[in-house]
Formats: C-alpha cells, structure tokens, sequence
C-alpha cells in the first residue's frame, strides 16, 4: 500500500514537472499558438477570402493584418484575409518540400510568407510551387534592388517583398561613454578600430562589442556582403581564393581571441543569454533582431544604431534574412492574391506605417521611408530615428551573388572558424570548408 | 477410400493458418517492406524530390558518402558514444538491477521507480533539461563556480570534448533504468537457491554475481547489447536538440546528419540520405549478427 502511494505521488510530480517543462519551453519560440494538421486552414471557399501562412506573431503577423486591413479599406470591403500561423519559417519550408515531394499542393495556403535565402533553391526544386507575379501591378525600381535580387529567378517576379535585413550595428552609448567612445567613433570604421574599441569596452565594462551564433555563422557573410564579396563565384564555392574571405577570417579569430567577439552556442543562447542576458555592449544583425535587443526593458534609451565597419573603414552596408510572400500553386483566386500584394507590400504607404507600428517591420519600399512614421524617434533607441536610417541604409546594401547553398556555406565556414579559433591551421580548414561545399553542391 | 471434394483436414487447418496470419502479414509488408524497398529505390536517384532522376552511377550516393568527410565523422562520432557509453550503461544496469534485487531491501520499489523514472520522460524534453543545466549559465556552471572547482563558467556545450562527455551523461541518465529493468526481469528468473548453494560454498559476493549471475542473465545481456547498439547507431534527439551536432559538427552522429540531409539547413537530398539510412541499417544487421554469435552457446 506504501509503496503503491510513493510510486503514484513520484508519477504526480514527474507529471506536474513535464507540464511545467512544457509551459517554460515554448517561452522561447517565436510563436506557440496551436497549428494543428487536422485542423489546419489551406484555402477557402469564399471568393473574396484568401489564406496566408506567416510565423511570426509578434513581427510579420501584424504586418500581414496591417496589409489586410489596408485593402479592406480602400479596394474591396468583403475582402478577408485569414492568417494561418505557423511555429517558425521552417515549417512553411517542410510544408513545400513534403508537398512538392508528393505532387500535391492542396495542403498549401494561397499565399505563403517565405524566407528570402531559401527562395531560389526551392522554386529550383519544385518549380510549380510558385505563381509568378510579373505581370502584378509593382513598380519593381520602388524596391531596393538586393531585396527585389532575392525573389527574382531568371527575371521573372515571385515575390512582394516585405521586410528587409538591412543590417544595423546597435551598441550601448553609456558602455561606450564609459571606455571613452561616442557612437560616431563606430561608424565608418576599419574592422582593426573596432577591435581596439572593443577590447576598450571589454576591459572597462566585461562586455562584448559583438555576438556570433555559432551554429548559424551568419557574421561571416555579413562582413563580406559589406565589402560587396561573396562566398561564390560564378556558381562555384568562393572560398580559398577568396582573399577578402581570408582576411574576414582572420579577423573573427582575433575579435574571438580579444574578448571583442562572443560565440553563443545556439539560436536561443544567442537571443535569450546573449542579449537577453545583457552579456553585449553591441549586437550587429538584420533589423529584425530589434524586437530582441528591446527585451531588456532596463537599458531602454541606452541603445543607438550604426553601419557597419568595413575592410577599408568606410561605411558599410549590408542585408541577412528577411522575406517576401509568395502566391502558391494552390491558389485558385490568382487575380485577387496579385491586386492584393500589389496593393499593399507592392506600393501602400498606409500598410507600411502600421506595419512598422505594430510589427516593427520596416520596409525595403524606398517611398515608404518618407513617410512621416518613419522619421519618429524611437524612444528605447535614444530617441533617434532609426527607421529612417535603416530604409536609407536598405538602398546601399550591394547585390552579391546568391546561391541555392547559402546556408550550407555558412555551416562549413561556421564549423572552420570554430576549428581555426580552436587551433588549427586556417588555409586547411578553409580549404576543407571549400572541398566539404564543392561535395554538398556536387561538383 | 471414397476421395473428398475441395480440401482435406489438414489442408483445411493449414489453410486456416495461413488466414489468420494473412491481416498481419500482409500489413508489414504494405507498413514495413513496401516502403524499405522504395526506400532503396530512392537510394539509387538523386535531384530535387519532385523530379528525382536514377544516379549515374547506379551505386554512386553509395560510394559517395565515403568520400564525405563530415558523414564520415558523424559515423565516427556515433560509434565513439557506442563504444564509451553502452558498456558504462549496462554495467550500471547490472549492478543497479543486483542492488535491488536483494531481498532485504527495503523501500524495494521506490528505488526501482527511481531509477525507471527516466525512461517516462520524452526525448526532447530531457535533452532540452540537460541543455539548460550544461548551459555557460546553467545550473552546473554556478554549483561547479560556487564550489570552487571551476574558476569561471565554462562553455560545455561549446566544446567539443565537453560536448561528447555532456552527450553520454545525457544517454546513461536516461537508458540505464530502462536496461536495468530487463536485468530484473532475468534475475526474477534465477532461482535463490543457486545463490544459497553458492554460500554454502563459500563464494562471495563478487565470485556470485560473475559466476551465477552473469551467465545465467546472458540472453538478457545480449538483448540488451543488440538494443543499445541498435538505439545507438540511431542516436536522433540528443544530437539535434543538445548540441545541434556543434560545435563544428563534432557531436553530429548519423541520424542527425541524415535528417541534416532531407530537412535541415541543407539543399534537400533524399536520394543521398537514403542511401546512408541504408548504410546504417547494414551496420545495425551486422554488429547485431556478430553479437548474436558471440553470444551463442550451442556447440
């Protein structure tokens, strides 16, 4: 009997522990509403209805309401648009893959919210997925043209585009103050300026001027897009020939080396004991990671924004993430989902204001930039007006070439750096990243 | 003797036989077979999975995963958990399932609940547990720190030896109740009066458990050795949710980096990951078949 009521109060708390586990899990998601298959929304009966697939309710969702209330106003009164909410980015990319896989795409919504970097590789892959929006009603010049390089596949329009990457570099102005530095001594700046300020910071404040995720390797590709180099070359890994690569290199193993740059393992270490922990003097990513830097509530007005440094000290420009949304094969109502892109991402002020009001998404839309939303000062960032700056900086990020194995790139250069920091000689590992991409691509 | 019309007796139960196993039957191999032989079809193309083409070669994703470093390393890093952590599991087991099998312990079932209690909770969410106690600011770091055994918090999960250790404490903590539960069952099995005999005898506790023990649980052992190895070589959830095979993919083993192959970060190959889903299936017959053999007793 004893030992009957122990073993079933040791079964109640590990049962109470689970749910608690749960509970505190899914804090750190991007998004935990209930998206369940079976009862999952593809597309609807009514003419004036169209579906869209988006994951981020606190970024890109209000967007997509900001844009449907926006059509509803002033194009077509019973038009509704009903948003499919999904846990993350990548599970829009298993719904295209698996349903390309089988040839059947009734388990997609007319309109799907598509991450940018991802986008050539699987219209490559399942080339019907895909509507194409050339003949929509976009000025396409009205864009800035590395935002518009993205979703464009042998000319032909795929994508209204919706918010950018822009690259901005936040850092505290009282940790600077505090190691003798203003925020204009951090713009236009060489890499080896930023070091000496950075081990400044350091030694005075035991924060970091920067931050990596170390499984995601995006700071790499940042650097070399502000220098306007990429990681290929005519389709073909760009990698130990690539000198302005091989000095980018050197210079993450030394801001490693210099407390100046700090390797977070993961994602979440990243987003949530990195900056969240108030571990960084600086943080330098797309504009999207704002909504994160505005989480530690305690250094609001401490923040200013900046461009990055480059190789030869002058400002650099450049653009990580960001999507676009894309009209599905599954979309019966192709008339209505192109007027209505065109409509709003294509060329509407007023979903852009409230997008960038109530999303934070700030547009690649170069007239969007002038409205008057965008020149408000933002309070946690010191009042300035950051979003006008990132719109002018969006028209500067330099085209570079993409390739459908971006992510794949980053991951061996991600794994080489570890390796060089850890010890090794950097020309082999550089090389053994371009042999493990020249394998993955099949060359 | 007058010849029946249609079936004998024996014919008839023979038949019958054959239709009760028929429904299950006939689900493997729609469930089970159909899909491992399109699986090795799949093995054999390549291109996007819309419009997969036959590899030419025919056998070339086969030769060319043995060219590929990174998987080459994941098998290494499966069979470096395999070697390190299997053996320390089962003795543990073992030893664990002989403590409680004593009959003069008391709470006898509360131990036993204890220790199987790990086995209820879900892959992901204990992965996810470790990854929060092993984090640079994690509970260990600060016991570790406030004790004075570490000077300032170290990165476990970012380095890759720590990695590998962090990964096996994960594996023990989590498989060991589960095999010891099998050992119980076989010690249940071995009559007391054997180990009474053996006192007589003089035996002690040490000359017992290798004497009497040991061999008498070996079939257990054995299972247990097939179905570790075997949930080894598919090591899965560890991987992806505790280190994401980093850092530098020195953690990855080769589920990780076949599902890396179909739904991760990369371009989509199911031909390729196919055929690596095959290679371990081959090596999960073959260690299971040498294990078979050694532990086999017929002359």
């Amino acid at each position: 009997m004893k030992r009957k009521l122990i073993s079933m109060l040791l079964a109640g708390t590990m049962v109470l522990s689970l749910v608690a586990c749960g509970g505190g899990g899914s804090d750190s998601g991007s998004g935990d509403s209930g998206d369940d298959a079976e009862a999952e929304v593809t597309t609807s009966d009514d003419e004036n209805t169209l579906t869209v697939a988006a994951w981020d309710p606190s970024f890109n969702i209000p967007a997509l309401e900001a844009a449907a209330a926006d059509y509803k106003e002033n194009v077509n009164a019973d038009f509704n648009l009903e948003i499919v909410e999904q846990s993350g980015s990548s599970d829009i990319e298993t719904k295209i893959k698996t349903a390309g896989s089988a040839g059947d795409y009734s388990t997609l919504t007319d309109i799907v919210l598509f991450q940018d970097h991802y986008f050539k590789q699987y219209q490559r892959d399942y080339p019907d997925a895909f509507v194409d929006i050339n003949d929509a009603d976009i000025n396409w010049d009205d864009f800035a043209p590395e935002k518009i390089d993205y979703s464009t596949v042998d000319g032909v329009h795929y994508g209204a585009p919706v918010d950018g990457g822009t690259v901005i570099c936040a850092y505290r102005v009282d940790l600077l103050e505090e190691a003798g530095y203003t925020i204009d001594d951090l713009t236009g700046i060489t890499w080896e300026k930023f070091i000496e300020i950075g081990e400044a910071v350091y030694a005075k404040t035991g924060k970091y001027l920067a931050t990596i995720n170390s499984d995601g390797n995006d700071f790499i590709y940042l650097m070399l897009q502000a220098e306007g180099v990429s990681q290929f070359k005519d389709g073909k890994p760009y990698i130990t020939e690539n000198e302005t690569l091989g000095e980018v290199v050197d210079l993450i193993v030394e801001m490693a080396q210099k407390n100046v740059l700090y390797f977070a393992n993961s994602w979440s270490d990243y987003t949530d004991q990195v900056i969240g922990g108030d571990m960084v003097a600086g943080v330098m990513n797309g504009n999207w990671i704002i909504p994160t830097i505005k989480n530690v509530e305690a250094n609001s007005g401490k923040w200013e924004i900046t461009t990055m440094p480059t190789l030869s000290g002058e400002e650099g420009y450049a653009s990580n993430g960001g999507s676009s949304l894309y009209i599905t094969a599954n979309c019966e109502k192709v008339d209505l989902a192109k007027d209505f892109l065109a409509y709003t991402f294509g060329g509407s002020t007023v979903t852009y204001d409230n997008a960038l009001l109530d999303g934070g998404v700030v547009s690649t839309y170069t007239p969007a930039a002038e409205s008057e939303v965008y020149q408000q000062g933002v309070e946690y960032f010191n009042d300035t007006p950051i979003y006008a700056q990132i719109a002018e900086w969006t028209a500067n990020v330099p085209v570079i070439e993409q390739s459908d194995y971006h992510y794949t790139a980053r991951e061996y250069l991600g794994a080489a750096i570890i390796n060089i920091i850890n010890g090794e000689d950097r020309d082999a590992q550089l090389k053994e990243a371009e042999d493990n991409l020249n394998f993955a691509m099949g060359n | 003797m007058e010849k029946k019309k249609g079936m004998g007796l024996v014919a008839k139960q023979k038949a019958a036989g054959w239709i009760y196993l028929a429904p299950a039957t006939i689900l493997i191999a729609i469930m089970s077979f159909w899909p491992m032989i399109q699986a090795f079809l799949t093995s054999l193309k390549t291109g996007s999975s819309a419009n997969m083409q036959w590899v030419e070669p025919i056998f070339y994703n086969y030769t060319r995963m043995f060219q590929d470093k990174i998987f080459l390393r994941s098998i290494g890093n499966t069979f470096f958990y395999l070697i390190i952590q299997v053996p320390i599991m089962l003795v543990l087991a073992i030893l664990l399932a002989q403590l409680l099998n004593n009959r003069d312990l008391r709470f006898k079932g509360f131990f036993r609940t204890c220790v199987f209690l790990p086995c209820a909770t879900a892959l992901v969410s204990y992965a996810l547990i470790f990854k929060s106690l092993f984090a640079t600011q994690g509970l260990i770091n600060t016991i570790l720190v406030d004790l004075h055994i570490l000077k300032e918090n170290y990165n476990f999960l970012g380095t890759s030896a720590s990695a590998k250790v962090v990964i096996i404490i994960a594996l023990i903590w989590r498989w060991t109740g589960y095999n010891m539960v099998f050992y119980l069952a076989g010690l249940q099995n071995i009559e007391y009066s054997v180990y009474e005999a053996a006192k007589i005898d003089g035996a002690n506790g040490w000359k017992t458990f290798w004497g009497i023990t040991v061999p008498l649980l070996k079939p257990t052992i054995i299972m247990t050795f097939i179905m570790s190895i075997n949930g080894t070589l598919q090591l899965f959830d560890e991987s992806v949710n505790l280190t994401n095979g980093g850092p530098a993919n020195s953690t990855i083993t080769m589920s990780h980096y076949i599902y890396n192959n179909s739904f991760g970060t990369s371009v989509a190959n199911f031909g390729y990951a196919s055929a690596m889903a095959f290679l371990v299936f081959i090596l999960v017959a073959i260690l299971a078949f040498i294990n078979m053999k050694v532990g086999d007793t017929r002359d």
